[in-house]
Protein backbone atom coordinates (compact mmCIF):
# COMPACT_ATOMS: atom_id res chain seq x y z
CA UNK A 1 0.00 0.00 0.00
CA UNK A 2 2.67 2.27 1.09
CA UNK A 3 5.85 1.76 -0.52
CA UNK A 4 9.54 3.59 0.18
CA UNK A 5 12.04 2.91 -1.27
CA UNK A 6 15.76 3.74 -0.66
CA UNK A 7 14.45 7.31 0.84
CA UNK A 8 17.48 9.45 1.66
CA UNK A 9 16.69 12.82 3.43
CA UNK A 10 19.11 15.77 3.68
CA UNK A 11 18.05 19.35 5.48
CA UNK A 12 20.55 22.21 4.85
CA UNK A 13 23.40 22.83 2.85
CA UNK A 14 27.07 22.68 2.60
CA UNK A 15 28.31 23.49 6.42
CA UNK A 16 25.01 22.58 7.48
CA UNK A 17 24.49 20.15 5.74
CA UNK A 18 22.84 17.31 7.78
CA UNK A 19 21.66 14.13 6.69
CA UNK A 20 18.37 12.63 8.12
CA UNK A 21 17.52 10.06 6.70
CA UNK A 22 19.90 7.19 4.85
CA UNK A 23 17.93 4.70 2.38
CA UNK A 24 14.84 3.64 4.22
CA UNK A 25 13.58 0.53 3.10
CA UNK A 26 9.79 0.05 4.02
CA UNK A 27 7.09 -1.37 2.62
CA UNK A 28 2.69 -1.36 4.39
CA UNK A 29 0.45 -3.59 3.53
CA UNK A 30 -3.12 -2.62 3.72
CA UNK A 31 -4.94 -3.01 7.04
CA UNK A 32 -1.66 -3.25 8.64
CA UNK A 33 -0.47 -1.79 11.98
CA UNK A 34 3.52 -0.66 11.65
CA UNK A 35 5.26 1.54 14.49
CA UNK A 36 8.20 3.41 13.83
CA UNK A 37 10.38 3.34 16.79
CA UNK A 38 13.11 4.92 17.57
CA UNK A 39 15.22 7.45 20.30
CA UNK A 40 14.47 11.45 19.80
CA UNK A 41 16.25 12.84 16.51
CA UNK A 42 16.16 9.45 14.69
CA UNK A 43 13.86 11.21 11.89
CA UNK A 44 11.14 8.81 12.43
CA UNK A 45 8.67 12.48 12.26
CA UNK A 46 10.98 13.15 9.12
CA UNK A 47 9.87 10.06 7.85
CA UNK A 48 6.69 10.43 8.78
CA UNK A 49 6.31 14.36 6.95
CA UNK A 50 7.47 12.65 3.50
CA UNK A 51 4.89 10.09 3.70
CA UNK A 52 2.20 12.53 4.49
CA UNK A 53 3.52 14.57 1.60
CA UNK A 54 4.61 16.85 3.48
CA UNK A 55 8.53 16.87 2.87
CA UNK A 56 9.98 15.50 -0.48
CA UNK A 57 12.26 12.72 -0.13
CA UNK A 58 15.92 13.85 -1.43
CA UNK A 59 16.30 10.44 -3.09
CA UNK A 60 14.44 7.54 -3.28
CA UNK A 61 10.83 7.01 -3.73
CA UNK A 62 8.15 6.76 -2.11
CA UNK A 63 4.35 4.97 -3.33
CA UNK A 64 0.84 5.19 -2.26
CA UNK A 65 -1.17 2.43 -4.03
CA UNK A 66 1.46 2.16 -7.05
CA UNK A 67 1.94 6.03 -7.64
CA UNK A 68 3.97 8.49 -6.27
CA UNK A 69 3.55 11.10 -3.40
CA UNK A 70 3.62 14.37 -4.67
CA UNK A 71 1.44 16.27 -1.66
CA UNK A 72 -0.72 15.64 1.11
CA UNK A 73 -4.03 14.18 0.25
CA UNK A 74 -7.03 13.28 2.51
CA UNK A 75 -5.71 9.70 1.74
CA UNK A 76 -3.11 9.82 4.22
CA UNK A 77 -4.33 11.90 7.02
CA UNK A 78 -1.85 13.05 9.98
CA UNK A 79 -2.47 12.65 13.25
CA UNK A 80 -0.52 15.49 15.27
CA UNK A 81 0.75 14.83 19.16
CA UNK A 82 -0.39 18.38 19.58
CA UNK A 83 -4.18 18.49 19.47
CA UNK A 84 -4.18 22.30 20.88
CA UNK A 85 -2.54 23.75 17.78
CA UNK A 86 -3.73 20.75 15.09
CA UNK A 87 -7.41 21.23 15.91
CA UNK A 88 -9.29 24.29 15.23
CA UNK A 89 -9.44 25.86 18.44
CA UNK A 90 -12.74 28.63 18.04
CA UNK A 91 -14.41 25.52 16.42
CA UNK A 92 -16.31 23.34 18.59
CA UNK A 93 -15.98 19.94 18.85
CA UNK A 94 -18.56 18.84 16.15
CA UNK A 95 -17.34 21.79 13.63
CA UNK A 96 -14.41 21.08 14.29
CA UNK A 97 -15.04 17.32 12.36
CA UNK A 98 -17.72 19.64 10.21
CA UNK A 99 -14.56 21.35 8.95
CA UNK A 100 -13.39 17.74 7.27
CA UNK A 101 -16.61 17.02 6.06
CA UNK A 102 -16.98 20.37 4.33
CA UNK A 103 -13.05 20.35 3.32
CA UNK A 104 -14.38 16.93 1.87
CA UNK A 105 -16.69 18.19 -0.29
CA UNK A 106 -19.45 16.13 0.91
CA UNK A 107 -23.58 17.33 0.43
CA UNK A 108 -24.74 18.91 3.15
CA UNK A 109 -27.90 16.46 3.93
CA UNK A 110 -25.41 13.81 4.76
CA UNK A 111 -23.57 15.97 7.33
CA UNK A 112 -25.61 15.12 10.30
CA UNK A 113 -25.61 11.40 10.50
CA UNK A 114 -21.94 11.38 9.63
CA UNK A 115 -21.23 13.79 12.12
CA UNK A 116 -22.90 11.48 14.88
CA UNK A 117 -20.96 8.31 13.91
CA UNK A 118 -17.61 9.69 14.09
CA UNK A 119 -18.81 11.41 17.61
CA UNK A 120 -19.88 8.56 19.01
CA UNK A 121 -17.06 6.76 17.59
CA UNK A 122 -14.92 8.22 19.95
CA UNK A 123 -17.41 8.87 22.76
CA UNK A 124 -17.71 12.76 22.37
CA UNK A 125 -21.54 13.23 21.97
CA UNK A 126 -21.82 14.71 24.84
CA UNK A 127 -19.50 17.40 24.54
CA UNK A 128 -19.94 17.91 20.67
CA UNK A 129 -21.07 21.89 21.61
CA UNK A 130 -17.46 21.97 23.90
CA UNK A 131 -14.57 23.87 22.45
CA UNK A 132 -10.78 22.03 22.07
CA UNK A 133 -9.93 24.21 25.41
CA UNK A 134 -12.65 22.89 27.58
CA UNK A 135 -11.85 19.41 26.51
CA UNK A 136 -8.82 17.10 28.20
CA UNK A 137 -5.96 15.86 26.37
CA UNK A 138 -7.22 12.50 25.62
CA UNK A 139 -10.88 14.02 24.77
CA UNK A 140 -8.62 16.36 22.18
CA UNK A 141 -6.73 13.42 20.79
CA UNK A 142 -9.80 11.44 20.40
CA UNK A 143 -11.99 14.74 18.62
CA UNK A 144 -8.76 14.56 16.48
CA UNK A 145 -9.44 10.82 15.34
CA UNK A 146 -12.86 11.65 14.66
CA UNK A 147 -11.64 14.58 12.77
CA UNK A 148 -9.61 12.51 10.67
CA UNK A 149 -11.67 9.39 10.32
CA UNK A 150 -14.78 11.75 8.71
CA UNK A 151 -12.00 11.91 5.67
CA UNK A 152 -12.38 8.41 5.59
CA UNK A 153 -8.45 8.09 4.98
CA UNK A 154 -6.83 4.99 3.48
CA UNK A 155 -3.84 5.43 5.87
CA UNK A 156 -3.69 7.47 9.86
CA UNK A 157 0.17 8.78 10.23
CA UNK A 158 0.27 9.12 14.00
CA UNK A 159 3.37 11.04 15.21
CA UNK A 160 3.66 10.43 18.48
CA UNK A 161 -0.40 10.93 19.12
CA UNK A 162 -0.35 9.76 23.21
CA UNK A 163 3.14 11.35 24.48
CA UNK A 164 1.90 14.31 25.85
CA UNK A 165 -1.03 12.41 27.80
CA UNK A 166 -0.59 10.82 31.80
CA UNK A 167 0.04 6.95 31.43
CA UNK A 168 -3.36 5.77 32.19
CA UNK A 169 -5.02 7.94 29.85
CA UNK A 170 -2.55 6.78 26.87
CA UNK A 171 -3.45 3.35 28.31
CA UNK A 172 -7.08 3.61 27.63
CA UNK A 173 -6.15 5.94 24.13
CA UNK A 174 -4.37 2.52 22.71
CA UNK A 175 -7.17 0.17 23.74
CA UNK A 176 -9.68 3.03 21.76
CA UNK A 177 -7.23 3.08 18.82
CA UNK A 178 -7.20 -0.57 18.45
CA UNK A 179 -11.03 -0.72 18.45
CA UNK A 180 -11.42 1.88 15.99
CA UNK A 181 -8.34 0.21 13.60
CA UNK A 182 -9.86 -2.96 13.81
CA UNK A 183 -13.44 -1.44 12.96
CA UNK A 184 -12.87 0.40 10.19
CA UNK A 185 -9.63 -1.64 8.86
CA UNK A 186 -7.15 1.74 8.24
CA UNK A 187 -4.12 1.42 7.62
CA UNK A 188 -1.64 2.70 10.44
CA UNK A 189 2.13 3.75 10.58
CA UNK A 190 2.49 5.18 14.52
CA UNK A 191 5.93 6.90 15.03
CA UNK A 192 7.00 6.72 19.09
CA UNK A 193 9.83 6.04 21.63
CA UNK A 194 8.06 3.98 23.67
CA UNK A 195 9.17 0.70 23.15
CA UNK A 196 5.79 -0.38 26.00
CA UNK A 197 3.69 1.56 23.50
CA UNK A 198 4.78 -0.55 20.07
CA UNK A 199 4.58 -3.70 21.63
CA UNK A 200 0.84 -2.82 22.43
CA UNK A 201 0.15 -1.30 19.62
CA UNK A 202 1.87 -3.00 16.07
CA UNK A 203 1.68 -5.50 14.02
CA UNK A 204 5.33 -4.57 12.94
CA UNK A 205 7.65 -2.54 14.98
CA UNK A 206 10.80 -0.58 12.74
CA UNK A 207 13.48 -0.22 14.85
CA UNK A 208 15.15 3.17 13.72
CA UNK A 209 19.02 4.64 14.26
CA UNK A 210 19.86 7.36 15.91
CA UNK A 211 20.53 10.16 13.64
CA UNK A 212 22.68 11.04 11.64
CA UNK A 213 21.84 9.00 8.31
CA UNK A 214 18.86 7.38 10.24
CA UNK A 215 18.08 4.09 9.00
CA UNK A 216 15.45 0.82 9.63
CA UNK A 217 18.30 -1.12 11.78
CA UNK A 218 15.18 -4.23 12.65
CA UNK A 219 11.80 -5.10 11.85
CA UNK A 220 10.29 -7.10 14.41
CA UNK A 221 6.88 -8.77 13.65
CA UNK A 222 5.10 -9.05 17.43
CA UNK A 223 3.22 -11.79 17.02
CA UNK A 224 1.18 -11.65 20.04
CA UNK A 225 -2.66 -11.81 20.19
CA UNK A 226 -4.60 -8.17 21.61
CA UNK A 227 -5.31 -7.54 23.79
CA UNK A 228 -1.48 -7.27 25.12
CA UNK A 229 -0.33 -6.65 28.53
CA UNK A 230 3.27 -5.46 28.67
CA UNK A 231 3.49 -7.21 31.51
CA UNK A 232 2.88 -10.90 30.10
CA UNK A 233 5.97 -13.31 29.67
CA UNK A 234 6.25 -13.02 25.84
CA UNK A 235 5.33 -8.71 25.80
CA UNK A 236 8.33 -8.75 28.30
CA UNK A 237 10.80 -10.83 26.46
CA UNK A 238 10.00 -8.88 23.57
CA UNK A 239 10.38 -5.60 25.37
CA UNK A 240 13.92 -6.67 26.54
CA UNK A 241 15.07 -7.89 23.13
CA UNK A 242 13.76 -4.39 21.36
CA UNK A 243 15.81 -2.42 24.45
CA UNK A 244 18.81 -4.19 23.78
CA UNK A 245 18.67 -3.14 20.13
CA UNK A 246 18.17 0.53 21.04
CA UNK A 247 20.51 0.35 24.17
CA UNK A 248 23.55 -0.92 21.38
CA UNK A 249 22.25 1.77 19.40
CA UNK A 250 22.55 4.50 21.42
CA UNK A 251 25.59 3.55 23.42
CA UNK A 252 27.61 4.00 20.56
CA UNK A 253 27.12 7.37 20.10
CA UNK A 254 26.72 8.61 23.35
CA UNK B 1 -19.06 44.03 41.88
CA UNK B 2 -15.91 44.40 43.53
CA UNK B 3 -14.63 45.41 40.52
CA UNK B 4 -16.47 48.41 39.44
CA UNK B 5 -16.70 49.54 42.94
CA UNK B 6 -12.95 49.81 43.50
CA UNK B 7 -13.27 51.59 39.88
CA UNK B 8 -15.33 53.62 41.35
CA UNK B 9 -13.50 54.34 44.60
CA UNK B 10 -10.37 55.02 42.33
CA UNK B 11 -11.58 57.82 40.61
CA UNK B 12 -13.58 59.51 43.59
CA UNK B 13 -10.21 59.31 45.64
CA UNK B 14 -8.21 60.87 42.26
CA UNK B 15 -10.45 64.13 42.26
CA UNK B 16 -10.69 64.07 46.09
CA UNK B 17 -6.72 64.65 45.76
CA UNK B 18 -7.34 66.80 42.48
CA UNK B 19 -9.84 69.17 44.77
CA UNK B 20 -7.35 69.08 47.81
CA UNK B 21 -4.03 69.67 45.78
CA UNK B 22 -5.20 72.78 43.61
CA UNK B 23 -7.20 74.37 46.31
CA UNK B 24 -4.47 74.19 48.82
CA UNK B 25 -0.94 73.29 47.36
CA UNK B 26 -1.09 74.34 44.00
CA UNK B 27 -2.22 77.56 42.19
CA UNK B 28 -5.34 77.49 41.68
CA UNK B 29 -4.93 79.32 38.03
CA UNK B 30 -2.36 76.71 37.06
CA UNK B 31 -4.28 73.90 38.01
CA UNK B 32 -8.17 74.60 38.50
CA UNK B 33 -9.99 72.21 40.34
CA UNK B 34 -12.58 69.64 39.81
CA UNK B 35 -15.50 72.01 40.65
CA UNK B 36 -14.08 74.84 38.67
CA UNK B 37 -13.54 72.29 35.71
CA UNK B 38 -17.30 71.41 35.91
CA UNK B 39 -18.37 75.03 36.11
CA UNK B 40 -16.63 75.49 33.06
CA UNK B 41 -17.81 71.95 31.64
CA UNK B 42 -21.85 72.90 31.67
CA UNK B 43 -22.71 75.76 29.44
CA UNK B 44 -19.82 74.03 26.74
CA UNK B 45 -21.77 70.80 27.17
CA UNK B 46 -25.27 72.99 26.61
CA UNK B 47 -23.98 75.11 24.66
CA UNK B 48 -22.64 71.79 22.39
CA UNK B 49 -18.93 73.44 21.68
CA UNK B 50 -17.49 70.61 23.42
CA UNK B 51 -19.71 67.74 21.19
CA UNK B 52 -18.69 69.77 18.17
CA UNK B 53 -15.04 69.75 18.59
CA UNK B 54 -15.49 65.96 19.97
CA UNK B 55 -17.18 64.54 16.91
CA UNK B 56 -14.94 66.27 14.29
CA UNK B 57 -11.49 64.50 16.28
CA UNK B 58 -14.13 61.16 15.62
CA UNK B 59 -14.86 61.81 12.84
CA UNK B 60 -10.98 62.21 12.01
CA UNK B 61 -10.04 59.41 13.92
CA UNK B 62 -12.73 57.30 12.02
CA UNK B 63 -11.72 57.76 8.86
CA UNK B 64 -7.68 57.58 9.29
CA UNK B 65 -8.50 54.43 11.78
CA UNK B 66 -10.65 52.45 9.35
CA UNK B 67 -8.72 52.72 6.50
CA UNK B 68 -5.13 52.48 8.40
CA UNK B 69 -6.69 48.99 9.36
CA UNK B 70 -7.88 48.13 5.99
CA UNK B 71 -4.47 48.85 4.39
CA UNK B 72 -2.54 47.56 7.20
CA UNK B 73 -4.74 44.33 7.55
CA UNK B 74 -4.53 43.69 3.58
CA UNK B 75 -0.65 44.78 3.59
CA UNK B 76 -0.39 42.48 6.70
CA UNK B 77 -1.40 39.28 5.17
CA UNK B 78 0.52 39.29 2.38
CA UNK B 79 3.76 40.05 4.04
CA UNK B 80 3.10 37.27 6.33
CA UNK B 81 1.90 34.83 3.63
CA UNK B 82 4.36 36.07 0.67
CA UNK B 83 8.11 35.27 1.13
CA UNK B 84 9.11 37.54 -1.37
CA UNK B 85 7.04 40.80 -0.15
CA UNK B 86 7.97 40.27 3.09
CA UNK B 87 11.55 40.49 2.16
CA UNK B 88 11.16 43.39 -0.33
CA UNK B 89 9.10 44.94 2.13
CA UNK B 90 10.29 44.23 5.80
CA UNK B 91 13.45 46.77 5.74
CA UNK B 92 11.71 49.55 4.70
CA UNK B 93 8.75 49.22 6.85
CA UNK B 94 11.26 48.73 9.85
CA UNK B 95 12.60 52.21 9.20
CA UNK B 96 9.27 53.83 8.42
CA UNK B 97 7.52 53.31 11.52
CA UNK B 98 9.75 54.95 13.66
CA UNK B 99 8.06 58.25 11.80
CA UNK B 100 5.07 58.77 14.55
CA UNK B 101 2.49 60.50 13.19
CA UNK B 102 3.48 63.45 15.10
CA UNK B 103 6.82 64.00 12.99
CA UNK B 104 4.60 63.74 9.81
CA UNK B 105 2.39 66.71 10.86
CA UNK B 106 4.81 69.15 8.86
CA UNK B 107 4.84 67.42 5.74
CA UNK B 108 1.57 66.25 6.44
CA UNK B 109 0.32 70.33 6.10
CA UNK B 110 2.47 70.91 3.14
CA UNK B 111 1.09 67.87 1.15
CA UNK B 112 -2.36 68.38 2.57
CA UNK B 113 -2.60 71.53 3.88
CA UNK B 114 -4.99 71.90 7.17
CA UNK B 115 -7.96 70.56 5.94
CA UNK B 116 -9.48 67.37 6.99
CA UNK B 117 -7.47 65.05 4.33
CA UNK B 118 -3.83 66.05 6.46
CA UNK B 119 -5.59 64.79 9.74
CA UNK B 120 -6.97 61.85 7.48
CA UNK B 121 -3.75 61.18 6.61
CA UNK B 122 -1.83 61.53 10.16
CA UNK B 123 -4.40 58.92 11.77
CA UNK B 124 -4.09 56.42 8.70
CA UNK B 125 -0.25 56.89 9.37
CA UNK B 126 -0.37 55.89 12.60
CA UNK B 127 -2.63 53.54 12.50
CA UNK B 128 -1.22 51.32 9.44
CA UNK B 129 2.34 50.51 10.70
CA UNK B 130 0.98 49.13 14.12
CA UNK B 131 -1.73 47.00 12.42
CA UNK B 132 0.50 45.79 9.39
CA UNK B 133 3.21 44.26 11.93
CA UNK B 134 0.61 42.96 14.26
CA UNK B 135 -1.25 41.16 10.99
CA UNK B 136 1.92 39.74 9.42
CA UNK B 137 3.51 38.19 13.06
CA UNK B 138 0.17 36.57 13.32
CA UNK B 139 -0.15 35.43 10.04
CA UNK B 140 3.48 33.83 10.55
CA UNK B 141 2.63 32.43 13.37
CA UNK B 142 0.00 30.57 11.79
CA UNK B 143 0.96 27.49 13.58
CA UNK B 144 2.30 25.13 10.96
CA UNK B 145 0.80 22.05 12.36
CA UNK B 146 -2.81 23.26 12.14
CA UNK B 147 -2.50 24.09 8.22
CA UNK B 148 -0.99 20.69 7.69
CA UNK B 149 -3.61 19.09 9.86
CA UNK B 150 -6.52 20.86 7.27
CA UNK B 151 -4.02 19.77 4.03
CA UNK B 152 -4.51 16.32 4.52
CA UNK B 153 -7.46 16.31 5.44
CA UNK B 154 -8.50 17.59 1.87
CA UNK B 155 -8.03 21.33 2.17
CA UNK B 156 -7.03 23.55 -1.00
CA UNK B 157 -4.81 26.32 -0.79
CA UNK B 158 -7.31 28.78 -0.42
CA UNK B 159 -9.12 27.01 2.19
CA UNK B 160 -6.47 27.00 4.24
CA UNK B 161 -5.68 30.60 3.93
CA UNK B 162 -9.50 31.58 4.71
CA UNK B 163 -10.53 29.03 7.27
CA UNK B 164 -7.33 28.39 9.26
CA UNK B 165 -4.37 30.90 8.47
CA UNK B 166 -6.99 34.39 9.39
CA UNK B 167 -8.48 32.81 11.92
CA UNK B 168 -5.46 31.93 13.78
CA UNK B 169 -4.25 35.53 12.91
CA UNK B 170 -7.27 37.03 14.11
CA UNK B 171 -6.26 37.91 17.61
CA UNK B 172 -2.94 39.53 16.60
CA UNK B 173 -5.20 41.60 14.56
CA UNK B 174 -7.57 42.60 16.64
CA UNK B 175 -5.01 43.54 19.28
CA UNK B 176 -3.03 45.80 17.00
CA UNK B 177 -6.14 47.35 15.80
CA UNK B 178 -6.72 48.04 19.78
CA UNK B 179 -3.21 49.55 19.88
CA UNK B 180 -3.53 51.67 16.78
CA UNK B 181 -6.72 52.97 18.35
CA UNK B 182 -5.29 54.33 21.29
CA UNK B 183 -2.23 55.66 19.17
CA UNK B 184 -5.08 57.37 17.27
CA UNK B 185 -6.33 59.34 19.80
CA UNK B 186 -3.11 60.45 21.01
CA UNK B 187 -1.92 61.17 17.79
CA UNK B 188 -5.07 63.54 16.66
CA UNK B 189 -4.25 65.69 19.39
CA UNK B 190 -1.06 66.94 18.15
CA UNK B 191 -2.26 67.18 14.66
CA UNK B 192 -5.33 69.46 15.55
CA UNK B 193 -2.79 71.65 17.25
CA UNK B 194 -0.58 72.32 15.13
CA UNK B 195 -2.95 72.34 12.15
CA UNK B 196 -6.19 72.54 12.55
CA UNK B 197 -9.40 75.06 13.06
CA UNK B 198 -11.86 72.68 14.90
CA UNK B 199 -11.41 69.79 17.12
CA UNK B 200 -10.67 68.87 20.40
CA UNK B 201 -6.84 69.60 19.89
CA UNK B 202 -7.72 72.92 18.82
CA UNK B 203 -9.68 73.47 21.48
CA UNK B 204 -6.54 72.75 23.54
CA UNK B 205 -4.59 75.33 21.69
CA UNK B 206 -6.89 78.10 21.11
CA UNK B 207 -7.51 77.54 25.50
CA UNK B 208 -3.65 77.92 25.85
CA UNK B 209 -3.44 80.88 23.73
CA UNK B 210 -6.27 82.65 25.75
CA UNK B 211 -4.88 80.85 29.00
CA UNK B 212 -8.15 79.63 29.91
CA UNK B 213 -6.87 76.99 32.10
CA UNK B 214 -9.60 75.86 32.95
CA UNK B 215 -10.87 75.15 29.56
CA UNK B 216 -7.51 73.17 28.92
CA UNK B 217 -8.46 71.09 31.85
CA UNK B 218 -12.43 70.09 30.27
CA UNK B 219 -10.82 69.23 26.91
CA UNK B 220 -8.13 67.07 28.65
CA UNK B 221 -10.94 64.98 30.92
CA UNK B 222 -12.51 64.89 27.27
CA UNK B 223 -9.61 63.11 25.85
CA UNK B 224 -9.69 60.53 29.16
CA UNK B 225 -13.59 60.07 28.82
CA UNK B 226 -13.57 59.50 25.14
CA UNK B 227 -10.53 57.60 24.83
CA UNK B 228 -11.40 54.96 27.73
CA UNK B 229 -15.14 55.13 26.27
CA UNK B 230 -14.21 53.64 22.62
CA UNK B 231 -11.77 50.74 24.39
CA UNK B 232 -14.16 49.41 26.20
CA UNK B 233 -16.60 50.18 22.97
CA UNK B 234 -13.80 47.71 21.21
CA UNK B 235 -13.58 45.47 23.51
CA UNK B 236 -17.15 44.80 23.69
CA UNK B 237 -17.59 44.52 19.93
CA UNK B 238 -14.50 42.21 19.86
CA UNK B 239 -16.52 40.27 22.74
CA UNK B 240 -19.80 40.13 21.31
CA UNK B 241 -18.52 38.93 17.28
CA UNK B 242 -14.97 37.58 18.03
CA UNK B 243 -14.65 35.85 20.92
CA UNK B 244 -14.20 32.50 20.06
CA UNK B 245 -10.80 33.38 18.14
CA UNK B 246 -9.74 35.01 20.83
CA UNK B 247 -10.75 33.27 23.92
CA UNK B 248 -7.87 30.18 23.11
CA UNK B 249 -4.95 31.95 23.55
CA UNK B 250 -4.38 30.77 26.87
CA UNK B 251 -4.68 27.58 25.18
CA UNK B 252 -2.00 27.94 22.64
Amino acid sequence: MLAVRNVTKVFGADANRYLALDGIDLEVSPGEFVCLLGPSGCGKSTLLNILAGFERPSGGSVEFEGAPVRGAGRDRVMFFQDAGSALLPWLSAEENVRFALRVRKLPRETWPAILDKYLAMVNLRDHRHKFPAQLSGGMRQRLQIARALAVEPKVLLMDEPFGALDALTRRRMHGFLLDIWQRTGTTIVFVTHDIAEAITLADRICIMSVGPGSRITEVIGVGLPRPRDPGEPDAARLFKRVEGLLMHDIAEVA
Amino acid sequence: MRGPLLFGASIVIAFAAWQFLSSFVFNPFLIPPPLVVFETAVPMVKSGEIFRHVAISLARVGVGFVTGCAAGIVLGVLLGRIRLVNELLDPVIELLRYLSPTAMIPIAVIWFGIGETSKYFLIFWGTFFIVLINTTAGVMRAPVIRQRAAECLGANQLQIFLLVVIPSAAPYIVTGMRIAMASSFMSIIPAEILAADSGIGYLLQMSSILLQTNRIFVALLTICVIGFIFDRLFRMAVDRMLSRYMSYIALT
